[in-house]
């Protein structure tokens, strides 16, 4: 499984971590090229359905990032967002999604080195885990014959 | 035609025959496990009320592949949806209930009719022989002679079967059941008299039915503006219980699914009590709420088929939604208030 | 042991001199259903409808459901979860506290049909129930006493409070709590490897039809539109696919996260016997856990989903 390259999907906020993301890459710092982003204005407007949307269409990981507690562009949106993700994080733990395949994180734009660090992270425990097979929805049986 | 009877020491040699090259389908189970399955010759079960879902799964499936198509540019085809098919084999059910085997009717007339056929319900129907079981001992949600059927009921079926004092008595209804029990080990001997004896002690037992050609009789338009549907609705969750269990509903909801490798045209069951049901591409929905939604669902059953269907009832009194619906809504009730004049039923 | 006529009585009494007084324009109560071992929602609107108002051993469908944008006042027979539910209502903006009148009816619990069918197997015709605390369920040729205890429903079984404390008026007197959930199950099962609770939970929804009698009959489940019936985007495939099944179990269950009072009413409608509130389970369990917040319980509480703390916990988040 070494040459398994997992498909990640990361919502970021547009404020925080969205801004450590481009502040890597013009730092030149190398970070893993597995995940596809999906800007968010905060992570409050992360809705539990974005995260069973990417596992259902076979995402092998799920990574949220956004700004610390308190330095919310919005005020108060990651402290209730902090909210939503325990339960999120607590009920696909118990239904028995491995908890590396859902990450998050609270990287400030300021924080590139830390952004390094946590993609890498997460790559390196998605790959770990191996293919998403369980929790995604299976292929479609298409029935065509020459297609099998 | 003439009836037929099974002794029974040789009820499993009956049965084998009926699996011969074909697939058997039997009751299974007990109470709400009760369901259609394929499970042997030698595993059948004659005790049971009803199964827990009606067989029209069993021809319309809740989901149901129509077409496909793939997207490998190097095979032929790529992107053009091909027919999946007709994968239908030759089966027997065995022990649809005659109110069943009623609705399955109903839905045949939809499925198949002088303007449409619909090749996906045809393959399976006409490839299956349906061996119905009359209902010696009704529960007490059936009233299936309310709604102009029998307890030992014919309509749908190929073969009636019905259980006699030491064995099992057949009558063919069709010339395919009869041509199917002429294969088996079923003997001939008169059982018409015995067959009228039992029917009319079942009806007995199932209580004086509604007489509801009232509905019969009043216009279309009465019905639908009586102002008793907000009161009749005002119960109903409009979950899709009632829908999904009833033998004689057949709405269906067509969708696209796409994958990495190609797409799916599906069909699945759809309920009328959805709000999605009806809504409109911009936003209007012409049901918008559960008065017109329940309106619909009952209006459909006892005036719009009737119209349709030369007066035959789409409820066949099974009496599944009676019991599953979470807050007891009776389609004999609200069958009663649509017999109501007017004035009345606003109560 | 109250017998149920005499509750039905004060039911009915109430019922009258509320709708004679005006303090409700509608009474939602429980009348007899048309088959044994149901009951259906009553909407009383005159005194002379209020004497089809019933209590019963299967007064299992939470009324509550009922209250959510439903203008002029109106009065409610609830049991204890039920009470707790209109609360839980009245804190989330659904109905105006002034405009709601609950005629608490101390339960003992429901009962569960189904273990009732297991129990007696033969076909039921006919159910006798006058107290609260045995029936006798007849057909031919048999009639057979089933004591109550042993065929409570889950929920009633660890249920605490079945005395609607915030009730308006309180009919008979207050009952004992059972053995509060102490969610050993969940605990156990959480316990136990991933694999296995993945199995666990697929296969506890693999007879799901999809027919959403859990959301249309829970008293939380009130937004104008579902998230299983968008379409822009559509969220969730119509089959049953096991996968699509699973997320609108995930998505309800993260929906009714410190809401839900455990009134059972989803398995209740359930078709298909499927435990819907296990999902329930694990985010309540979660919720007590980190916020120490149970619905429903006082008129001025805050749904912990609305709030926050600047403390809160979260030490996944890295």
């Amino acid at each position: 499984m070494s040459d398994f390259e997992p498909k990640i999907v990361a919502f970021f906020c547009n404020w925080c971590t969205y801004g450590a993301a481009d502040l890597a890459g013009v730092s030149r710092l190398d970070y893993p090229p597995n995940f596809r982003v999906v800007r968010l204005p905060c992570t409050g407007r992360l809705n539990p359905k974005f995260i069973m949307e990417a596992f259902k269409r076979g995402a092998d990981g799920v990574w949220i990032s956004g700004c610390h507690p308190g330095d919310c562009h919005y005020i108060a949106g990651n402290y209730h967002a902090r909210r939503k993700f325990v339960l999120m994080h607590q009920l696909l733990e118990s239904i028995g999604v491995d908890p590396n395949r859902l990450r998050f994180s609270w990287i400030s734009s300021a924080e590139a080195n830390k952004f390094q660090a946590m993609a890498r992270d997460v790559v390196e425990h998605v790959k770990a885990c191996g293919p998403n097979t369980t929790f995604r929805k299976e292929d479609l049986k298409l029935g065509l014959a020459e297609v099998a | 035609m003439p009836e037929y009877l099974v002794k029974e020491s040789g009820l499993k040699e009956f049965f084998q025959s009926l699996a011969n090259g074909r697939h058997l389908l039997t009751p299974q189970g007990t109470g709400d496990k009760c369901k259609l399955e394929e499970a042997g010759p030698d595993k059948v079960n004659l005790d049971y009320s009803n199964t827990h879902m009606s067989p029209k799964s069993a021809f319309f499936p809740q989901s149901e592949n129509l077409m496909a198509f793939h997207n490998k540019s190097d095979k032929p085809n790529p992107f053009v949806y091909q027919d999946l098919g007709d994968k239908a084999q030759p089966t027997v059910i065995f022990g649809i209930r005659p109110c069943d085997a009623r609705g399955l009717s109903i839905s045949n007339r939809v499925f198949q009719n002088d303007r449409f056929t619909d090749p996906y319900w045809k393959g399976k129907y006409e490839q299956t022989i349906k061996i119905g079981l009359a209902c010696a001992s009704p529960s007490p949600q059936c009233f299936c002679a309310a709604m102009g059927g029998s307890p030992y009921g014919e309509l749908g079926l190929d073969v009636l079967a019905f259980k006699v004092e030491g064995g099992l008595g057949l009558k063919p209804v069709t010339a395919q059941g009869e041509e199917l029990i002429k294969q088996t080990n079923a003997a001939q001997e008169d059982l018409a008299q015995e067959i009228k004896k039992q029917e009319a002690k079942a009806i007995e037992a199932q209580g004086v039915g509604t007489d509801l050609k009232p509905i019969d009789d009043k216009d279309l338009m009465e019905l639908f503006q009586d102002p008793h549907w907000t009161a009749t609705a005002e119960n109903c969750l409009n979950c899709g219980v009632c829908t999904f269990f009833c033998p004689t509903c057949h709405c269906f909801d067509i969708q696209d699914e796409q994958s990495e490798q190609g797409g799916i045209r599906m069909r699945n069951w759809d309920t009328c009590m959805s709000w999605l049901f009806t809504v409109h591409g911009t936003g209007h929905n012409p049901r918008p709420s559960k008065t017109e939604r329940v309106r619909q669902r009952f209006m459909h059953k006892l005036k719009y088929i009737p119209l349709k269907q030369d007066g035959i009832r789409g409820c066949t009194g099974c009496g599944r939604c009676v019991v599953m619906c979470p807050v007891n809504i009776d389609i004999r009730e609200v069958a009663l208030k649509m017999c109501q004049p007017p004035a009345q039923s606003q109560a | 042991m109250p017998a149920l006529s005499d509750i039905n009585s004060k039911i009915r009494e109430s019922a009258r001199k509320l709708l004679a007084d005006g303090r409700a324009e509608v009474v939602i109560g429980y009348r007899q259903g048309t088959v044994p071992m149901t009951t259906s929602p009553m909407f009383a609107r005159k005194p002379a409808e209020c004497d089809q108002l019933i209590w019963s051993n299967f007064a299992r469908i939470n009324l509550a459901n009922y209250l959510p944008g439903r203008p002029g006042k109106v009065a409610l027979v609830a049991k204890g979860c039920d009470a707790r539910s209109a609360v839980g209502q009245v804190t989330e903006n659904q109905i105006l506290k002034d405009n709601l009148y609950i005629i608490g009816v101390p339960c003992t619990g429901m009962i569960d049909t189904n273990l009732v069918l297991a129990k007696e197997t033969r076909p039921i015709k006919e159910l006798v129930e006058t107290t609260d605390e045995a029936i006798t369920v007849k057909g031919e040729g048999f009639s057979t006493e089933i004591n109550k205890a042993d065929v409570l429903r889950r929920n009633c079984q660890t249920c605490a409070n079945r005395t609607p404390k915030l009730a308006d008026e309180l009919i008979g007197p207050e009952t004992p709590g059972a053995n509060p959930d102490d969610f050993a199950d969940i605990k156990a099962l959480l316990n136990k490897t991933p694999d296995e609770r993945m199995a666990y939970f697929k296969d506890l929804i693999k007879d799901c039809l999809r027919c959403y009698a859990c959301r249309n009959a829970c008293p939380l489940c009130y937004c104008p539109i579902c998230f299983v019936d968008e379409t822009r985007p559509q969220w969730l495939g119509k089959s049953t696919d096991p996968m699509d099944t699973l997320t609108f179990h995930i998505l309800r269950g993260l929906h009714c996260s410190g809401r839900c009072t455990s009134c059972g009413a989803c398995e209740t409608a359930c078709p298909v016997n499927i435990k819907v509130r296990e999902f329930n389970r694990v985010t309540e369990l979660t919720v007590q856990n980190n916020w120490h917040y149970e619905a429903g319980q006082s008129w001025d509480q805050k749904p912990p989903l609305t709030m926050f703390q600047t403390d809160d916990q979260a030490d996944f988040i890295k």
